[in-house]
């Protein structure tokens, strides 16, 4: 029997044990000082693990979101003895408070923005092309090869100043909501933006209301929302990655 | 909860968006703290796992379909 680990939460008093996690089994808790570690007991292996209990996971996580600041632990982090899992609580306690400290009263959102990157680049190299002198005719190969490079150089180069305009828009538009935030631009060609914003829970209202206005007003992007999540983005405590 | 506006196509889609964000988070981000007093699963790579969880979704999204899929909103 192992101990199962979902987060740590800004509290010591006793939580909600109809919780149930991974397996159905209900959640306890390790209290230390102002701070608990949330568990339970897991039994099984690595073959047992599926996308439903990544949920089982994820799901514990917003049941103690309604009520404490929550720093979720990745999927996967178990330990086979209590005494280990008491000596890890001890030992980061003091980064654990420093983090839920951070962000407290906080919750994630993310903000996915999709265009039609194929269709710009298709605008660009056809505007590249009706722009450019074609009128020369003979062109050795390594020329010919050369100009192609430096023409695909440019055509990126314009796709993604254009790519910087709109997400440094959009990114001013939903900064002003946010504490902290993490952008990742062009993951892939119509992925324009992956942003993840910190908000604080006054201010989520505000920040919703400010997604369905800037989604209201723009026929040539899509906006996807979700939120409000645990902070996974934004915990700083990576000890030992692999 | 999902918003009720959305029309069933959105709904489905918005699940389906909302898995795989659970799924790169909680496989991806979060608090790691490994080192000898750990025994994890991490013994397999975790690319296995995400792999493997990923790969079993087609036919595992039809039993989603009456789980609590947690309260985001997609629009």
């Amino acid at each position: 029997m192992s101990i199962y680990i979902y987060g740590i939460i800004d509290s010591n008093d006793r939580i909600d044990e109809s919780i149930k996690g991974l397996n159905g089994i209900p959640v306890s808790y390790i209290p230390y000082k102002d701070i608990s570690l949330v568990i339970s007991s897991f039994n099984g292996d690595i073959q047992d693990i599926t996308k439903i209990k990544v949920l089982e996971h994820e799901d514990v996580l917003d049941r103690l979101m309604e009520k404490f600041t929550v720093l979720p632990f990745r999927f996967r982090t178990l330990y086979n003895r209590e005494e280990d899992v008491v000596s890890m609580l001890k030992d980061f306690y003091n980064d654990f408070s420093e983090d839920l400290g951070r962000l407290r009263n906080k919750a994630e959102f993310d903000i996915k923005v999709i265009w039609s990157g194929d269709k710009i680049i298709e605008e660009i190299t056809s505007d590249y092309d009706r722009d450019r002198d074609i009128s020369a005719g003979d062109e050795s190969r390594g020329k010919l090869f050369m100009e192609q490079a430096y023409n695909k150089y440019k055509i990126d180069r314009e796709f993604e100043e254009r790519a910087n305009i709109c997400i440094t828009v959009i990114d001013n538009f939903f900064s002003r909501f946010a504490s902290e935030k993490k952008l990742e631009k062009l993951k892939s060609k119509n992925l324009l933006l992956d942003a993840f914003y910190l908000v604080d829970k006054e201010r989520q209202g505000d920040f919703k209301e400010a997604f369905d206005s800037l989604k209201a007003s723009s026929s040539d992007l899509q906006y996807l929302f979700s939120g409000p999540w645990p902070p996974y983005n934004f915990v700083r405590i990576e000890y030992g990655k692999d | 909860m999902l918003n009720d506006t959305v029309n069933s196509l959105d709904l489905h889609r918005a699940k389906d968006i909302t898995l795989l964000e659970v799924l790169d988070k909680a496989l991806n981000k979060g608090v790691i703290i490994s080192g000898d007093l750990i025994i994890s699963v991490a013994d397999v790579d975790l690319l296995y796992v995400g792999i493997r969880v990923l790969l079993s979704s087609i036919e595992t999204m039809e039993s989603l379909q009456g789980r609590h899929i947690p309260k985001r909103q997609f629009k």
